[in-house]
């Protein structure tokens, strides 16, 4: 039907030859807004604390972190099921108190990622001039990096619960202790990653960062663990416990004997009956708020539009 | 009088090779130097000023080396472009300790007229960390000037000055340069650098490119055809007696006018008003259109 | 049409006024922002995103009040730092993606948009390194795109050819100029080359010390003069000399072979043809000579 096109014009029908307009496109479909760049951004924090979408050498630190994390588990695991145990030696509130250098080290290296490369970049302005308040950016930071210490933490006290379920434990006991481990868990992330982003937060170079957290957290373990022991000593009775409050481990610890009831890792943080409990609770709420205060206060000074 | 002199002039650093046997001599008035991004500029600057030693060849002022020689730094002013500065001193703190370090007899009044120079004496007892980004540049250029020194290197001094300040400086570095002082002055910003520079040197990755007037230099290009823009008021009769005269190789149409290139660029220009009288046509607009120092520098960088 | 209005717009830091009452409307296309005192600009751009208050006056920008919706204005406003601000291990691509995510846009049209920004930009097999690898050019192209990613109706770009050698800033200007005129979005450019802003602003606004100095469409501020730039090829006196005899009055240039010859009669640029024809002398120029911005700092006592 078609007649051959000769290549000079008006020479027959038009053929199927086109171009394209692959001009700036404009777009006038949905904008969704402060919630959506405020996941958008927690989810990229959280991703960015296991180094996905990273090269590989960044992933490197925190997965060797977590395996060595979780091997105990695993162990304490195949040593219950072997010997035939009839509970686990490490509990679920236990297990990340007693391991909490790991814990450390995880966050010392996260969280100066996570602040003190967008300090050291300059990137406030670019993200202050989207469609988020400050304040988010701070939130987003803070949530996406617990988030990702809870899943560090809740990796091998899930392993635990496989291993007892598996070591034909009572069902119902063994999900209540998990679930109130990962309560813990989830306690002493946002605990420990809002004082970790504060530390961080004052330095753009990540090495001091990683230095600040790591010295903190260990030296305050070391530190208030004298401290209580000192002052047990010195006076009878339970003042000696309130300073627990200044470890976060010791404090995460104590709040498991008082809420929930199980024993803690350490005799001496267990707070003494309801005015401990409140202490101890009261002492959470206020560390967190102080250091979210501190953020707050830190991102709106820095770097402006 | 001073003169500065490059003899054969090379520095590498492992093997980037940052300048390479640059042969150049600096004298009194003002010299533009130019260079894209990384053409070794700073690097230039910085053997002249007595930062660094050449890798090869000589670099002096007047004959004598500059090089671990800090009699001369009495006779050099330097406005580096490095943005770091002692935050926490007052402008004029600065500024005096300059001119204390230089071992002036009166290094306050020094710094005061220093600083009138450069339009900071209002700020002047405030703290740098609080100066914004053309303030700071003043006060480098005040220490640079407070031991009126008689060769001034400059890297790119007006960066963040806001258009009055850059007016007057320029003013104040063309007049250093009628006052016989040398001063060699790095810029990409080359509207400034065709008003006041009455040379330029261009480095392109490490080469001398050019040296000169940058008029003189478009002439030397006999390779290009020289580019100009012509409205008439008749550009269609216009163009065909272009041709016909056979001074352009080549006459466009265009919507303001005409577009002519001519390899002779005497013969056109001398062509061109006669070839209009005798056409009866009325030239409106004649202009060069590539005689800028802007395209010179284009065409040298594209070499 | 107007895209940003402001009135009697204040900004006090104490005893530090920043912006002074400022009242001026700024039309579509590209305008000029010029002045002395960095702290005016950048205050004065954060009160337009809504990100701080003023302390009197309002301003809207595309219709929305910079006071209330400051998050609205975020999301179809588009803003080019003139800091350092780019992450320095990640590539453009992986960079614009999270830019456009921030920004409200879906994931998908996220990484398109993404990609076909660096097109427009002119980065190419580029954006799957690092930025840290980039040159100044490349990652100023970067910084516009990710004011350009979500489609913004409008873009701050604050001192974007700062830091770039000749031939990056032509390109940089060339791309500006299509923002506007081929991208159909409104451009308002900081800068402190005026030279810049002749050749691609279509109005200007110079504010100083926080107050407005002037605002002036380009091409008002450029107009022709009444002079005629001539330059030949030597015998320069022996031209003026004979314009002088016809009445004109005729001013000496500063580099050789150059005069100006003021323009009283439109029958002069005929009579220098005539007479450089006839004495058999080159014409290298012949120009009316125009307005520049730069009168605008020499002539309105304007301080810093």
């Amino acid at each position: 039907m078609t007649t051959p096109n000769t290549g000079l014009p008006n020479s027959g029908p038009p053929n199927d030859s086109v171009i394209h307009d692959i001009g700036f496109r404009h777009y006038d479909g949905p904008r969704l807004g402060r919630g959506w760049a405020f996941r958008s951004l927690l989810l990229e924090t959280l991703r960015g604390a296991f180094g996905l979408g990273r090269p590989a050498k960044v992933k490197i630190m925190p997965w060797v972190l977590i395996g060595l994390f979780t091997v105990p588990a695993i162990v304490i695991v195949a040593v219950v099921i072997l010997t035939g145990g009839q509970e686990l030696p490490l509990t679920y509130t236990q297990y990340p108190i007693a391991m909490s250098l790991l814990v450390s080290l995880f966050l010392a290296g996260r969280a100066p990622y996570a602040v003190s490369r967008d300090l050291r970049d300059g990137i406030m302005p670019l993200y202050l001039s989207r469609p988020i308040k400050r304040q988010d950016y701070v939130y987003a930071k803070l949530l996406g990096l617990a988030i990702a210490v809870w899943i560090f933490i809740a990796t091998p006290v899930t392993v635990l619960l496989i291993g007892a379920l598996l070591a034909k434990f009572p069902v119902r006991d063994q999900l209540l202790g998990w679930l109130g481990g990962m309560l813990m868990a989830a306690v002493l992330a946002l605990l420990i990653t809002s004082i970790a982003l504060t530390l961080a937060s004052f330095t753009k170079r990540r090495g001091l960062g990683v230095a600040a957290v790591l010295a903190t957290l260990v030296l305050l373990s070391g530190f208030v663990s004298v401290l209580v022991s000192v002052v047990t000593m010195q006076r009878s009775g339970s003042t000696g416990t309130y300073f627990a409050v200044l470890d976060p481990y010791l404090l995460v610890d104590g709040l498991s004997a008082a809420w929930l009831g199980v024993d803690p890792q350490n005799d001496f943080a267990q707070p003494d009956g309801a005015l401990g409990t409140l202490v101890f609770t009261t002492a959470l709420v206020v560390i967190v708020a102080g250091m979210v205060a501190i953020l707050l206060r830190r991102f709106r000074k820095v770097g402006g539009v | 009088m001073s003169t500065i002199e490059l003899v054969g002039v090379s520095r590498w650093f492992g093997n980037v090779v940052a300048v390479n046997d640059v042969t150049m001599t600096i004298g009194p008035g003002v010299t533009g130097l130019l260079g894209p991004n990384g053409a070794g500029k700073s690097t230039l600057l910085g053997m002249m000023s007595g930062f660094l030693p050449p890798s090869s060849g000589t670099v002096t002022i007047d004959g004598i080396a500059v090089w671990r020689n800090p009699a001369m730094y009495k006779e050099i002013g330097l406005v580096p472009e490095a943005e770091a500065m002692f935050d926490s001193m007052t402008g004029e703190e600065f500024v005096l300790a300059n001119a204390r370090l230089h071992g002036l007899a009166d290094p306050h009044s020094a710094t005061v007229a220093a600083l009138e120079k450069v339009e900071m004496l209002e700020a002047k007892a405030r703290r740098i960390g609080t100066f914004s980004k053309g303030m700071k540049q003043r006060i480098k250029m005040a220490t640079a000037l407070v031991h009126e020194p008689k060769v001034l290197l400059l890297d790119e001094p007006f960066n963040g000055m806001d258009p009055r300040q850059r007016m007057h400086l320029l003013a104040l570095l063309q007049q250093l340069g009628t006052d016989g002082h040398t001063v060699l002055f790095s810029s990409h910003i080359l509207e400034e650098v065709e008003d006041i520079a009455g040379t330029i040197e261009v480095v392109v990755a490490g080469r001398q490119a050019a040296s000169g007037d940058f008029r003189s230099i478009r002439r030397l290009m006999t390779e290009r055809p020289h580019q100009y823009s012509l409205s008439s008021s008749d550009n269609r009769a216009l163009a065909a007696a272009i041709i016909s005269d056979g001074s352009a190789d080549a006459v466009s149409l265009t919507a303001q006018g005409l577009d002519v290139q001519a390899s002779d660029f005497g013969r056109f220009v001398h062509a061109l008003p006669r070839i209009a009288r005798d056409a009866q046509i009325s030239l409106f607009d004649v202009t060069p259109a590539d005689d800028s120092l802007e395209s010179v520098f284009a065409y040298l960088v594209a070499r | 049409m107007t895209t940003i209005t402001t009135s009697g717009l204040t900004k006090a830091f104490g005893s530090v006024t920043a912006v002074s009452n400022l009242t001026v409307e700024l039309p579509t296309g590209v305008v000029g922002l010029v002045g002395a005192n960095g702290a005016g600009k950048s205050t004065l751009i954060k009160m337009l995103l809504g990100l701080i208050p003023p302390t009197s006056g309002s301003a809207t920008i595309l219709g929305f009040d910079c006071l209330t919706d400051g998050l609205r204005i975020r999301e179809v406003v588009g803003y080019m730092p003139e800091s350092e601000c780019l992450p320095l291990d990640v590539s453009a691509t992986e960079f614009l993606v999270h830019m456009a995510r921030m920004s409200g846009l879906p994931a998908s049209t996220g990484r398109e948009r993404a990609a076909d920004t660096l097109r427009h930009v002119g980065l190419y097999e580029e954006r799957y390194r690092p930025i840290g690898g980039y040159s100044t050019g490349m990652k100023q192209r970067v910084k516009l795109a990710q004011a350009l990613v979500h489609d913004p109706k409008l873009v701050f770009l604050d001192e974007p050819t700062n830091g770039l050698d000749p031939a990056g800033r032509d390109d940089m200007l060339g791309l500006i100029s299509r923002v506007s005129s081929d991208f159909g979005i409104a451009v308002v450019v900081t800068s402190h080359l005026l030279g810049e802003l002749e050749r691609i602003a279509d109005h200007v606004v110079v504010i100083d010390g926080g107050v407005l100095q002037r605002s002036t469409s380009t091409a008002d501020a450029t107009q022709l003069s009444g002079a005629l730039l001539v330059e030949v090829t030597d015998d320069a006196d022996a031209v003026m000399a004979r314009l002088r005899d016809l009445g004109a009055s005729v001013a000496a240039g500063r580099t050789p072979g150059s005069f100006a010859v003021e323009l009283t009669d439109e029958s002069l640029p005929a009579a220098v043809v005539a007479i450089v024809a006839e004495l058999g002398v080159g014409l290298v120029r012949l120009q009316r000579r125009r307005h520049h911005l730069s009168e605008i700092f020499e002539t309105s006592g304007v301080t810093s």
